[in-house]
């Protein structure tokens, strides 16, 4: 599992006892973020009525995520639409930076996935209780359910709402780590069987490979999605 | 014993963690969570910040100008369309309007072109008319003097023969009552 280790470049930075030393996925975050801002650059400085290619793929990615957000969440959600976009696009931009060789997964660790969905769990509660006040708590209490059933349901409403932001974060992490982890347990197939047995496992290390862009993809928009469909519950109260 | 049990609980929560990293999970190894956490708060608020004022605005306003110019065009295009079935009708009108012209003016001159034969054909006519009777007039004028030269040419005749036969002269008058009598039963004859 060489390939999750995380090492320290440069000096060892310590404040206040914490060591925020920076890291080979500190790099990563940047390289993530500087090619978006690249891309991004790239699709925007030419402004053309007909757009050129990199101009079209940004304007898709514009489309989609907005397509994304009015679908899930509706026309309350727009104020939030910078915060979607940059989430997805880092997201997608550091699965697929992962996917090269010797390159260094950021998402694969729990604990950067766990601070996105702790960031967006906290955001999402603050705004339902800043939009809505204590009548956010009613979806605990859905409608149209037996009196019977009641307290059950609120606990169930209850737990699948604090276990949220563990499911989002684990998702995301699992799904990158078990693909890099598959990938080199084939990779690893290839060097033991030789060239005698090899050609097998390499063939499901190409397949796996386009899998996992497309997981990197998938993820990346599942996360996305999911935080419109939490941000959705927040702003529009349904029960 | 409460401090025993938790002390312990952590030490095996811990070493838990600590194995599970070190048997190959270095994500539950905590050394670098902290930094881990810090750069991509730094790193994701850079980016927010990066992308929310300079690259959305400016996809944005690309796709607005766009859709308004889209939109122009298309108001255009359907003010265009307008003015064309516009001068379609009036084109339309001004046809209408030169053929019933045409056929108005067709029936004038042929109505005229009717009046003008008209006007000729009576007029030959009556000239016709005139001559024919001026003939009509020298012709009977014709007759006449003819039948009173005739009825002279016979009494000359007449008496002349009479004359020969006989070798006396009779009375003019009595020759030309007969002459006159024959004449008048005759004529009818030949003229």
């Amino acid at each position: 599992m060489h390939q999750f280790n995380v090492h320290r470049i440069g000096p060892e930075v310590k404040i206040a006892g914490i060591d925020l030393s920076f890291t080979n996925s500190s790099l990563f975050m940047i390289i993530s973020a500087v090619t978006i801002c690249l891309f991004l650059f790239l699709a925007t400085k030419e402004k053309k009525l007909i757009p050129g290619k990199l101009q079209l793929t940004g304007e898709l990615f514009y489309d989609f995520i907005a397509k994304m957000i009015s679908d899930t969440a509706g026309s309350k959600a727009k104020p939030y639409f910078p915060f979607i976009f940059s989430l997805f696009m880092f997201v997608l931009l550091c699965n697929m930076v992962g996917m090269l060789p010797y390159a260094f997964t950021v998402t694969s660790h729990i604990i950067v996935t766990l601070i996105l969905a702790l960031f967006i769990f906290i955001a999402v509660t603050f705004i339902g209780f800043l939009k809505h006040g204590f009548k956010y708590l009613k979806i605990f209490v859905p409608s149209g359910v037996p009196v019977l059933l009641l307290p059950l349901i609120t606990i169930i409403e209850i737990i699948s709402y604090l276990s949220r932001p563990v499911s989002l974060s684990v998702r995301l992490f699992a799904n990158m780590m078990a693909g890099h982890t598959m990938l080199k347990v084939f990779g690893g197939f290839v060097i033991s069987l030789g060239l005698l047995g090899g050609w097998l496992p390499l063939t499901f290390s190409v397949a796996l490979t386009g899998l996992e862009i497309l997981v990197a993809f998938l993820q990346a928009y599942v996360f996305a999605i999911l935080t419109c469909i939490y941000l959705n519950d927040a702003l529009n109260l349904h029960h | 014993m409460r401090q025993l049990f938790l002390i312990s609980l952590n030490y095996l929560v811990i070493g838990e963690v600590l194995y599970a990293a070190e048997a190959g999970m270095p994500q539950l190894d905590p050394t670098y969570w902290a930094s881990q956490g810090f750069w991509l708060i730094i790193v994701f608020s850079i980016l927010y910040i990066i992308i929310s004022k300079l690259f959305i605005p400016r996809i944005k306003n690309n796709l607005e100008v766009r859709e308004n110019k889209i939109k122009n065009d298309l108001e255009d295009a359907k003010n265009l369309k307008e003015l064309a079935e516009k001068k379609e009708i009036e084109y339309k009108e001004v046809i209408q309007k030169a053929k019933k012209d045409v056929a108005k003016i067709f029936i004038d001159s042929k109505k005229k072109l009717d009046k003008d034969l008209r006007v000729k054909k009576d007029l030959i006519e009556k000239e016709i008319n005139k001559e024919f009777k001026k003939t009509e007039k020298e012709i009977n004028e014709l007759k006449k003097n003819s039948i009173s030269s005739i009825n002279s040419i016979s009494e000359k005749i007449v008496s002349k023969i009479i004359e020969d036969i006989s070798g006396d002269k009779l009375n003019e008058s009595s020759i030309k009552a007969v002459i006159s009598d024959i004449s008048k039963k005759n004529l009818d004859k030949y003229l």
